[in-house]
């Protein structure tokens, strides 16, 4: 079975955002990247089914500048077999990451495509779905437990309140919550090899899609500065604020 | 009124109203640091908020003849600022200002009491780095940092405390204000007094002001964590890495320390083959040449057998994570009551130094469970004895103070420190000649002499008159 992964180069998780002076955006000059976590996830199930006997191979496919090509590397390190990068300057929007990952579908016609459930930079929570709709397979979203049998896959879902479990006919798509594994670190030895594994560039007008925006940002601000907290001098005060200011008890 | 009472009514016309504490609550906490040995005893504790306050509770010291604790974060691990003896316990918590930044010069002029990561955090905010950094930053003070002359996690590319330090206000025993070196880089005008007050675990004086130097922030800071086959391999891989790449870390730590935090924590092994000894690497990944750089070490290293496995971070939390495996050890090991030791020798003597304590230790006491990290890189080991479950606490610390003696002739016949990085504090007190001789200290006391005739600050600590 062919596990297709898409990994995203987002902002690191770790980094304080700054807004662009002018609020067109999120500065990005010399701000360290890294894999979008729950990219970092998808990646680690597909290689999971693999060590299962049950994946036979894993592409992993990623689009963006040049520099994504450290991500696909990443995953290639941590156990994918082969990459595909879809090299663009251009911002992509959900809409076209949905298509382009279509048309990579096309080609390589996977059983199942494993997506983080958003990307940390933008919070879309969209691609995957696009791609379901786009590609006409049945989606498994926010995916806290994985299970293929045979030609279908289990997907158990976090949802409010509870779990749902749906049982989908192969190939799908499914998206990962952040409970569905913890992902491994990439070990030295494994990143040597991942240096002699194939990596192939496209462009998405090879792949015929146009990727030009649909949507316009007005405006990004950064979120309110939170207050200072207040010393209180005794739990009568404490009481009190909660009770007086805060209205909470 | 009672003279107890006098004193506590004489202190409290010195600072703001409400800045003197003598509750049970306050008494208990102010008067002691991270190590719980000593049963505290302050007689209040007072919080100035100004260089002058700080000079007119000395002044009222010298006059009452009673003692002074300087204390500033107590994450101390010597006891350096405990009050065992009825002394009144001078807080900093209300001296924690940044007053100035001087982006020319690269410094910022701090009160004592700023947190070490408050220090930190503003320097990033104004595009600058301050270095110092370990495990306690979120609680200790500048004050504390440098009276300790704390060292770290990036000693090996940074420097002690000590280094950062362009100038200081002090109020010497005696009452008097003195600003040490101006912030100058460069003022050879005789003694620099400013290093006689780094590291005196306030037994001169109060640091009340610190202008410390801020550097350039890092960037690309990647982790590697390598499994070693043998405690001799640290110096290989050490030796390996620093022929091609800056490192500005180099830590190790053994696998039953790593076992500790990962039963404490939520954080995973960081891979599954296992070795006996890790060491943690971090470097500034800033190009593809580096990277390659470090590959090809780790590749001859695994080679000559030094290496058996090794992970590298993808991201800055990973790295974070790589880190908490070091970090976390020192908290993961608290509930076993741990004996800890806080030792350095030259770095090219730590695989025979750690070993000979081994063998002493295990030979003597094998049931005693042995934990090793520390800041390899520069000679300094924490040695940590953990206490058998079924041991009573007291019986415990009596042969504790047996392992003491071995291991400390053990560091004076390899010329090494008893205290690396902690202090002297009452922990080490008894123990100083094992790294300094008597004559060195008879010199010492003559300095105490010079700063504080009446010995009120902080009586009793590192050294007696
Ligand atoms: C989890 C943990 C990890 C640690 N890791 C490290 C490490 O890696 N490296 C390291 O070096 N240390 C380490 N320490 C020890 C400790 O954090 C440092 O010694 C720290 O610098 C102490 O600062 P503090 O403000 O807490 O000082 P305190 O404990 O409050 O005081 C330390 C000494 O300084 C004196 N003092 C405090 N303020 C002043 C002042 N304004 N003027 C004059 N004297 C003053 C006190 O009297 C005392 O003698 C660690 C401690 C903990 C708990």
């Amino acid at each position: 079975m062919k596990v297709l992964v898409a990994v995203k180069r987002v902002i690191d998780y770790n980094v304080k955002v700054r807004v662009k002076p002018d609020n067109t955006g999120v500065d990005l000059t010399n701000v360290k990247m890294a894999m979008n976590p729950f990219c970092e996830i998808a990646v680690e199930e597909a290689v999971r089914l693999k060590e299962k006997g049950v994946a036979t191979e894993i592409v992993v496919v990623s689009i963006g500048p040049k520099a994504a090509q450290e991500q696909i590397r990443t995953a290639l390190a941590l156990g994918a077999d082969r990459g595909i990068h879809v090299e663009t300057d251009e911002e992509i929007q959900s809409l076209a990451a949905a298509k382009l990952l279509k048309a990579v579908v096309d080609k390589e016609q996977p059983s199942l495509v494993i997506l983080g459930k958003q990307s940390i930079d933008n919070d879309n929570n969209q691609t995957g779905q696009m791609l379901a709709a786009l590609a006409g397979y049945p989606q498994g979203t926010f995916a806290s437990e994985v299970s293929v049998d045979g030609d279908k896959v289990k997907v158990t879902r976090e949802i409010d309140g509870g779990l749902m479990t749906v049982s989908l006919n192969l190939p799908a798509i499914v998206t990962t919550d952040l409970r569905l594994n913890e992902p491994r670190y990439a070990s030295l030895p494994n990143i040597m090899k991942a240096k002699k594994k194939p990596l192939e560039s496209t462009t998405p007008a090879d792949l015929g899609v146009d990727v030009t925006p649909r949507l316009t940002t007005l405006k990004v601000e950064a979120p309110a500065q939170r207050q200072a907290g207040i010393k209180v001098a005794d739990v009568a005060e404490l009481v009190d604020k909660l009770k007086n200011e805060a209205k909470v008890i | 009124m009672s003279s107890a009472e006098q004193l506590v009514e004489g202190l409290k016309l010195l600072v703001d109203e409400g800045k003197v504490k003598t509750d049970r609550d306050s008494l208990v906490t102010f008067g002691k640091d991270w190590t719980k040995i000593y049963e505290p005893t302050p007689l209040a504790i007072v919080f100035p908020k100004s260089t002058a306050q700080v000079q007119a509770i000395v002044k009222f010291a010298n006059e009452n003849r009673i003692g002074l604790v300087p204390s500033g974060g107590r994450t101390g691990l010597s006891a350096g600022a405990v009050a065992t003896n009825g002394e009144i316990v001078v807080a900093f918590d209300s001296m924690n200002q940044i007053l100035e930044l001087n982006e020319n010069d690269r410094t910022v002029k701090c009160q004592a009491g700023v947190i070490t990561q408050q220090l930190q955090d503003y320097a990033e905010d104004n595009g600058l780095y301050y270095p110092v950094d370990f495990a306690s930053a979120g609680s200790s003070q500048l004050g504390g940092n440098l009276s300790t002359n704390a060292g770290g996690i990036k000693v090996i590319r940074y420097g002690m405390s000590r280094d950062w330090v362009a100038g200081l206000t002090v109020v010497t025993g005696k009452g008097d204000v003195i600003e040490l070196n101006k912030d100058l880089a460069k003022n050879n005008t005789g003694y620099d007094l400013r290093h006689l007050f780094i590291g005196a675990e306030g037994t001169l004086g109060f640091i009340t002001e610190a202008t410390m130097k801020l550097t350039r922030k890092p960037s690309d800071l990647t982790v590697l964590v390598l499994g070693l086959p043998d405690i001799s391999n640290t110096m290989d891989v050490l030796q390996a890495f620093q022929q091609k790449i800056d490192l500005t870390a180099y830590e190790f730590f053994s696998h039953q320390a790593m076992q500790h935090v990962l039963r404490h924590s939520d954080i995973s092994a960081p891979f599954e083959s296992e070795a006996p000894y890790y060491a943690l690497l971090e470097f500034e990944a800033v190009s593809d040449q580096v990277m390659d750089d470090a590959m090809a070490i780790f590749e001859s290293c695994v080679e000559k057998g030094w290496v058996v496995d090794g992970v590298i971070s993808q991201s800055e939390t990973q790295a974070n994570n790589l880190w908490r495996l070091r970090e976390g050890i020192s908290e993961s090991i608290s509930v076993h009551t741990p004996y800890k030791n806080d030792i350095s020798v030259v770095v090219s003597k730590v695989p025979a130094f750690l070993n000979e304590i081994n063998e002493v230790v295990t030979n003597h006491y094998p049931d005693f469970e042995i934990i090793w990290f520390g800041h390899i890189g520069d000679g300094n080991l924490h040695l940590n004895i953990l206490k058998p479950a079924d041991l009573p606490k007291e019986a415990f610390f009596a042969k504790c103070q047996q392992v003491n003696k071995w291991v400390f002739d053990i560091v004076e016949k390899y010329r090494g420190s008893i205290s690396a990085e902690h202090g002297v504090g009452l922990v080490k007190k008894d123990y100083l000649e094992y790294t300094r001789s008597a004559v060195e200290i008879e010199y010492l006391r003559g300095i105490k002499r010079v700063f504080d005739p009446n010995n009120i600050m902080n009586p009793g600590k590192v050294i007696d008159l």
